[in-house]
């Protein structure tokens, strides 16, 4: 299969399901009426509630929607061969993915920019919002598990990246101190940070700077290779220098105020994400690579878990996330200028970042010409490493030096995630100073709540093997969106709107997603448990294996009283029918 | 180039301008908004915090501020009062 035919194929799922399918619920469902008016203009405070053009908006979901999740998820997904993860992209977009995130802005937008919280609180049960609350703290802890692994230990441990992180994170607060504080022209800034962060991670791949960070990371060859000792667990000091780095990140992001940290460097990361995105596309449309022998399907259960459920669950947000559900009905819906902006703001969102899936399931399938390659490079084990080698792959195709390609794919994924990581660690703290601060006072301390929330970070990174960390990842993602769907659709009984279209996409998700989450309980405790030889392995399987479960109970306890809550809201539409006749 | 062409142009060019903007500073400038609404919101809650019940120093300059305050005061109560959970921490 040839990249360029990939593409043609994204390109006719969104003709087929935004043109088609989109469009005609949208048209004969949801019914937009622009004489409505939004949150955003009956509550307009210029804070949270503020009427913003169609194409910003647009521009907003989609970076806010867009982290790791779509570029390490395919990479994953692809050892069960090209076609299922394929499938799944594109099917899981059209009838499942849009569905969410268009519905859950149209959701916010109809109920006063109300959020998730208070819906569920309203439409199901009063204990739903805090189970949905417990639920999400364990969400956000395996992201920053997840994201940890792959930046600590896979991306900052290669010699030529630290140095362009560093420098991005340094030009980053120089750009909040240049737009904040000395009122510095926004162009200016703009030019002056990103260009220095790119000399940044030319610097990062010379000889002489390679070596200094090698030797910072116990680096010494043996038998060809490069290999750092091992201090404890499975941790070598590189591992150990790049996790505790990730960590001092996200501290700093936790407690400095945002305009100091945060924000100024997730602007600069943007462009050098952004401007990565555009050189690895224009690399693949110059190469036009085909997959070579890289097979169609491999087996049912490649070593990561079986086709199904664990396919649906890997592949995360190219194809449906619950993050996007959180970020539209608390974020977008409260800027919706009109009605009929949702469609193209929430749908077309979702279907660019399916592209945006696409470009790193190429990643995987063709820029190592096979499954060989593919797995050399590090497989499922180490997306991150497949993704910034084959991003280099396709940039080297118009001249980009395969070493400086590397380095810089390798900044552009770490940039990524912590964009996101500063936000969940924010969110953990105020979370456990909210649930825990009036029985444990000094949990309201910024610096504790964010020292705890970073200390549960390194116990998944320095345990939980990464495989095992993502599968349970990506299945509480997916059930968090399927939870997102049941809400919809309890939404849309409660208006008297047909609801199979969210209906059975949440029947579909909530099934795989469990099936998925006692799978991997099943899995570590009763399987890999009874197996494990050391202590760490006994409390990584014990870890994985408990939060699994609190999932599950979760979930089942939250779709216990949503299924409850839509027979009662049946029998109450039933009953004036039956009255009439 | 025609007008109609160079209309469709300019049309396209102002789209994307607008959504790279989405993409890269419309978070920062939303976040400069609502640190600047909340210091707002602050000091009307210290100055007029007895129109929420709010008990207050005597109201003298209270009384000089407010009809400098009058037109937030709507938005000032609907934000006060709004119902909120942790996944408004999210926006």
């Amino acid at each position: 299969m040839n990249a360029l035919l990939v593409l043609l194929l994204a390109c006719a799922a969104v003709v087929l399901g935004y043109g088609w399918y989109a469009r005609k619920i949208d048209r004969e469902v949801i019914q937009p009426d622009d004489k409505k008016a939004t949150p955003a203009k009956m509550f307009m405070d210029g804070v949270d509630f503020m009427p913003t053009n169609r194409n910003v908006l647009f521009g907003y979901q989609f970076k806010s929607i867009a982290a790791l999740g779509p570029i390490l998820g395919p990479i994953v997904a692809v050892q069960f061969g090209w076609l299922p993860a394929l499938l799944w992209i594109l099917l899981g977009t059209i009838f499942i993915g849009w569905v969410q995130d268009y519905a859950s802005i149209i959701v916010g937008a109809r109920e006063e920019g109300q959020t998730f919280g208070a819906l569920s609180y309203r439409l199901i049960s009063p204990r739903a919002r805090t189970i949905l609350l417990v639920f999400i703290y364990f969400y956000l802890w395996l992201i920053m598990g997840s994201f940890g692994v792959q930046v600590g230990f896979n991306l900052l441990t290669q010699p030529a990246v630290p140095l362009g992180v560093l420098a991005t994170i340094l030009l980053g607060v120089l750009a909040g101190q240049m737009t904040y504080k000395w009122k510095q022209d926004i162009i200016l800034t703009t030019v002056v940070t990103v260009v220095l962060s790119f000399v940044g991670i030319w610097l990062g791949t010379l000889p002489a700077v390679r070596d200094f960070f090698s030797a910072i990371l116990g680096y010494r060859m043996v038998e060809g290779k490069l290999v750092s000792p091992t201090l404890f667990l499975a941790v070598t000091q590189a591992k150990l220098i790049g996790s505790l780095a990730v960590v001092l990140i996200c501290y700093f992001g936790g407690v400095l105020p945002i305009w100091r940290w945060a924000q100024p460097i997730n602007y600069v990361a943007f462009w050098i994400v952004f401007l990565g995105v555009v050189g690895g596309v224009l690399g693949l449309l110059i190469w036009r690579p085909d997959m070579g022998d890289f097979p169609v399907f491999t087996r049912f259960n490649p070593g990561v878990g079986p086709l199904w459920p664990i396919l649906f669950v890997t592949v995360a947000c190219g194809a449906i996330s619950g993050w996007h559900s959180l970020v539209s009905s608390s974020g977008s819906a409260r800027q919706l200028e009109k009605e009929t902006d949702a469609l193209f703001v929430g749908g077309g969102a979702m279907y660019l970042e399916m592209f945006f899936a696409i470009i790193a399931y190429l990643t995987a399938t063709v820029a190592f010409g096979g499954l060989k390659g593919y797995q050399d490079a590090g497989g499922g084990a180490a997306p991150a490493s497949v993704f910034s080698t084959g991003l280099a792959t396709f940039m080297n195709k118009w001249g980009l030096p395969m070493d400086l390609g590397k380095a810089y794919g390798a900044v552009f994924l770490t940039l990524m995630a912590l964009t996101i990581m500063y936000l969940v660690v924010r969110f953990m703290r105020v979370a456990s100073a909210e649930a825990l601060g009036d029985r444990i006072p000094i949990l309201h301390n910024v610096h504790v709540g964010t020292i705890v929330a970073l200390v549960l970070t390194l116990i998944l990174i320095w345990i939980v093997p990464f495989l095992q960390i993502w599968v349970v990842f990506g299945a509480a993602n997916q059930l968090m969106a399927s939870l997102a769907l049941l809400l919809i659709s309890l939404w849309l009984l409660s208006r008297g709107k047909n609801f199979q279209w969210s209906f059975w996409p949440f029947v579909f998700m909530f099934v795989t997603t469990i099936a998925a989450l006692l799978w991997n309980a099943y899995s570590a405790l009763l399987v890999k448990l009874p197996q494990a030889k050391t202590a760490d392995a006994f409390a990584a399987q014990l870890i994985i294996g408990i939060v699994a479960l609190v999932l599950v109970v979760a979930a089942g306890l939250l779709a216990y009283d949503g299924l409850r809550a839509l027979f009662r809201a049946r029998a109450a539409a039933a009953a004036p029918a039956a009255a009439r006749e | 180039m025609s007008e109609g062409e160079e209309r469709v142009r300019r049309s396209l060019w102002d789209s994307f301008k607008s959504v790279l903007y989405g993409m890269a500073g419309h978070d920062m400038a939303r976040f400069a908004l609502k640190t600047r609404g909340s210091m707002e919101h602050l000091f009307i809650l210290i100055t007029m915090g007895d129109l929420l019940g709010v008990p207050i120093l005597p109201p003298y300059y209270s009384l000089r501020l407010l009809p400098y305050v009058v037109p937030q005061i709507s938005t000032w109560k609907r934000r006060m009062l709004r119902e909120r959970d942790l996944t408004d921490a999210l926006a």
